[in-house]
Formats: structure tokens, sequence, C-alpha cells
């Protein structure tokens, strides 16, 4: 018997310190754009429609309903909305950091079943605009926690659904296109559009899909490849927020099309060099389409970034430092924490104890009788004079 | 491998031929070569280790991985096969097989749930043996089914070689895979002219 559950895992402090201080880092950022925090329970009801139903970890209620950890956060949000902000204000910003569940992951590496997400959710407003605040957000929130070289990548999934749509062909063989698209697998994809009986513009135009990525010229070969309109709407928008982008560090696929009945408008994700994994998620959710489980349709858009993979895509945790000092006065203990120093309390009176233990965990100093002992230098320093060379050694800890 | 390391080699790639060493991986000028098991390839693609990878499509499929595959490279072609001893009708339920997720999809398709035990090779042996009512398998030429008294009931899945891509690398080093994958396409398109049809 394993001790803890296929996926899961016991967070140690160095970790958690540091998992919790991007976690801050990422908030107070989203915070200075205006984003409120919210909270959604953990226990959701089970809803097979629910993007993360299939994944989902179920418990039993005690009236035998079917209960699921909270999969997902967007979904969440957009009930909590609809409950609490009914009608607005918008645009209503929030914001959200918490853990999911999804059992159906495969437990390694970035891809833990219990994990935890930080996002944010810009809801009421529908303008590219509220698409380039997002996009923007992502990349900086990126750059604050020590990415500075990742890179966002923005599609459409209307784009796809407009350019397999015109092929005419039935929804099991639209969902196989859609999915041989996704992996950009054009073999696939041309066997299928065989297979289909599809020729001309229409077969042209889906087996460009898979390769319409890379800078904001890949608009331009869209728009000569596809033009319907859904699938020339879908462009304009990609246009009108590719023009209000602050520069051009952002890439564009047009055969992105993981998620077709759900986001309704520009997708992003990001990527950072060497780190196989995209960072971010996100994207625009108007409504009302099939999957969606409200029927009101605020349009919203937003997107999440996961914690730990975005610790696996970091290069470790910084060094933390074991605390300060060991206070056997404790009054001398409850000054120096007053001061901003970490202090454990002596749990016994022996000395020679203490002295080993410290020195076995690297504190520096023990405080008695109102004096602090450094056992680096054997000296014994009054107050002031710990404090100074702290101060003066602030730099290396 | 060898007709893997010629295509890149002939798409421009400053590769050699394998040095037979022991060593796993073998760097050269700006591109490194890993020796993988198999079914280890799309692992390493999809959580970014390696870039690129040329393996098989039956192992894709199975391995559920999520990658990029741009290329057939048409080689390697073989059957995914459904085998059963000579003249077999009986209900089928167990299989036997390397590929236990693409059998028990196929029979999942079929109506019809199986057990489905995974064996590592001579996977011919466990229908031979009683050990399953049939094996799901690849078939190049088919002799060795022959030679035991086993027959294809019906084909699976027809694979061949395939390129996959990491996602995230098809998109950050676009510059140097893009190129790669057009000449790979070129190089692969004359030799699919020829041998379509083989299989």
């Amino acid at each position: 018997m394993p001790i803890i559950p296929d996926g899961t895992r016991f967070t140690l402090p160095p970790e958690w310190e540091w998992r919790e201080s991007l976690r801050a880092q990422l908030e107070g950022l989203f915070s200075s754009f205006g984003y409120e925090a919210v909270q959604t329970p953990s226990l959701e009801f089970y809803n097979a429609n629910h993007p993360s139903a299939a994944g989902a970890f179920k418990l039993t209620d005690r009236d035998g309903s079917v209960l699921v950890l909270r999969g997902e956060y967007t979904t969440a949000v957009s009930n909590l909305v609809r409950v609490a902000y009914p009608n607005g204000p918008w645009p209503l910003r929030l914001r959200y950091s918490g853990s999911l569940w999804n059992g159906g992951r495969d437990p390694e590496l970035g891809r833990a079943r219990e994990y935890s997400q930080v996002g944010v959710e810009l809801l009421g407003v529908s303008t590219p605009l509220a698409d380039v605040e997002l996009v923007t957000l992502a990349l900086e929130a990126l750059r604050c926690v020590g990415l500075p070289q990742a890179a966002l990548e923005l599609g459409h999934p209307g784009f796809v659904r407009a350019v397999l749509g015109a092929t005419g062909v039935d929804d099991q063989t639209l969902e196989r296109l859609r999915r041989a698209v996704d992996r950009k697998d054009t073999p696939g994809l041309a066997a299928l559009l065989a297979a289909a009986g599809v020729s001309g513009a229409a077969r042209a135009a889906a087996l460009a899909l898979p390769d319409l990525f890379g800078g904001p010229e890949v608009l331009a070969e869209a728009e000569r490849v596809a033009t319907t309109p859904e699938a020339s709407e879908a462009l304009g928008r990609l246009q009108a927020v590719a023009e209000n982008l602050p520069d051009r560090r952002f890439l564009f696929d047009l055969g992105m099309a993981r998620r077709f009945d759900y986001y309704t408008g520009v997708t992003f994700r990001a990527y950072t060099p060497d780190f196989g994994l995209p960072l971010v998620g996100g994207g625009r959710y108007d409504g009302p389409p099939s999957a969606r489980l409200d029927a009101a349709a605020i349009p919203a858009a937003g997107f999440a970034i996961g914690l730990e993979r975005l610790m696996t895509a970091l290069d470790g945790p910084p060094a933390t430092s074991a605390p300060r000092a060991v206070a056997v006065d404790a009054e001398l203990g409850a000054r120096l924490r007053a001061a901003g120093w970490r202090v454990e309390a002596a749990w016994t009176a022996d000395l020679t104890e203490l002295e080993t233990y410290a020195r076995a965990r690297g504190i520096p100093f023990l405080a008695q009788n109102g004096r602090l002992w450094s056992l680096k230098s054997d000296e014994s320093l009054s107050v002031q004079e710990a404090l100074d060379d702290d101060a003066d050694n602030a730099g290396s800890l | 491998m060898a007709r893997g390391i010629e295509l890149l080699l002939a798409a421009g790639l400053p590769l050699a031929a394998l040095a037979t060493t022991r060593s796993l991986r073998h760097d050269f000028e700006w591109v490194s070569v890993l020796e993988t098991r198999n079914s280890d390839v799309p692992t390493y693609v999809d959580l970014g280790v390696a870039d690129v990878g040329i393996v098989g499509e039956d192992v894709i499929l199975e391995s559920g991985r999520d990658v990029f595959e741009p290329l057939d490279l048409n080689f390697g072609r073989a059957r995914l096969s459904l085998i059963r001893p000579v003249g077999a009708t009986g209900r089928i339920g167990r299989i036997a097989s390397k590929y236990p997720r693409l059998a028990a999809r196929f029979m999942e398709e079929r109506g019809q749930p199986v057990d489905v035990v995974r064996l590592s090779g001579k996977i011919e042996l466990a229908a031979l043996t009683g050990l399953a009512d049939a094996v799901v398998d690849m078939v190049e030429t088919g002799r060795t089914l022959r030679e035991n008294g086993l027959e294809e009931v019906e084909v699976i899945l027809r694979s061949s070689a395939r390129l996959i891509v990491n996602r995230a690398a098809l998109k950050l080093k676009a510059g140097v895979l893009r190129p790669i994958i057009h000449r790979l396409a070129d190089l692969t398109a004359e030799t699919s002219a020829r041998s379509a049809g083989e299989y």
C-alpha cells in the first residue's frame, strides 16, 4: 500500500516556501491590475457536461448525490459570478488561487493529479483590448516570477472550426479532423479528408491549418487560405488583438484547437525555452457553446498558471536559511523576533545539547542572559552588535 | 534507426553514422542524438527532453502522448493486426499484446470487452499455447504467422515511421525545425510515391 495516492505529494518546507512566494508574487501582480480575490468550494456537484468531468475525483454526499473535487476554476468562478454578480458591475476582474484535482492525468513530471493554480477572469466585456490586457498580463506574470524569455502564443478555435466546418463532414469526422489538426498530423488529416471525399478549396484550407504557425505574418497567410465569413471574423479578431500588442514577441498558431467546444474566442498559451510543457493556458469563452454549463452567457476570458509546473520550469528553490537563533532567554527571543529574526525557543536548559543542535542546523546564535553567543566566532555579542552583523551579512543569507 | 539517421543526414543535419559504442547519447555539432527504446521515444519528446523523435505510428498511438506528428517518413511499414490460430472462430475473451491500449480500444469499439494481457515479446506464442484467444501484434510479411499456423483476422491499423515534435519546441525553435521538416517532407514524398500500395 503506498502512503499517499498516486500523483499527490508531500510538500516540504523549502518547496512550500518557494511555492507560496511565487503565489504571492503572482497574486500581487494580479491585484495591482485590479483583480480581486475569490474562492470557490473544493467540493462541487458532479456534472457530466463539465469540461473536466472525465477525470474528476468523485465522492458521495449524505443524500447520495455525487460530488467531485474541483477540477478547474473557470467554470467554478463563472458559477460564483452568476450567483453573486448576476448584473455586474462589468467589467468584473476576479482572481483565484487554490488546489485542483484531476484523476485522469498521468502522475509524472509536471502532470500531478493534485496541483495548485493561480489565475484571473475578466468578465462582462468582450473587446479586443480585453484580450490584449489578459495576454499582456500573462506574459508579465511569467516575467515577474523569473521567466523573461517566455513566449506567448495566440490562436482562435473559431478559425479552426470555420475551416473544418467548410468541409461539410459529419460531427464524428469533424472531431477526428480536429484531433488531427491539433496534433499537426498532416498525413492523418489528408487521409481523413480523402476518406470523407473532401476536395477543392475546403481541402486545401484544412490541409494548410497545421502549418499556419509563426509570427504575425501567418495572419495574412491564413487570410489567403480561408475565405468563409466565420474564418474571416476569427482572423479579424486576432488581427485586432495583434495590432494592440505591445511588442512582436508574440507567436500565433491558427491550428491550435485543443478545446473546440469550450473556448469561443482568442486562446493563448506560454512556452519557455528548454521546457516542453506549456506554462499558461487561457482564452475567451463568451458562450453559449454547447458544452458550457451556464446558459446566461456572460462574456468572459481568463488564464491560469500551474504553480508546480512553473516550479519545474524554473531552476529550483532559492536557498533557504536556518533560523537565526535559539533563545534560552525567552525575553530576548521575543525582542529579536520583533526585529524580524526567526528565532526558535530552547527546548532544554542543557547548553551543550543546544550548541550541538544549533551547529548541526546551521543556526548562528544562541540567545542567553540578554546577549547573543555567536557559534561561528565564539564571541558574546550585544543585541545591537548582532543585528548590525546580521545587516552586514544580509546579502549572503 | 539507420534509415532515420540517413534521412536526417540527407535533410542537412550535421550527423554521421552512429558509432557502435555503448554510449546512449551522440553529440554532434549542434545536435545530439539519443538512443532510446522504441516505446520511450514519445515520452522523451512529450516531456521536452528531445525536440523531435522518429518512431512508428503504432508506438505513438499506444503511448497516448501529446505530441505533434507532422510527417510520415514512409519507411518501417507494418500492420497492427488481430491474429488467431488458423480457423479459430470462438468468442475472444482474452487478448495478449504488446499494445494493450490499442488492443482494448479496438475490441471496445466493436462492443466486445476483453481482458488484455500485456506481454513483452514473442506474442504469437500466447495464441499458440492458449494463453489468449487472440493476439494483437505488428505484422510485416506474415511469414512468422504462417509458419506457426496463425492468420491475420483483421488489420487494426497501418503504421509507418513518423517524425514527432515536441509542442513547445516546434514553436520556439521553428527557425531550425521547420526547414528540416520541409526537407524531410520532400525527401520522403519520393519514397512514398514508389512504395504506395505495397502494404
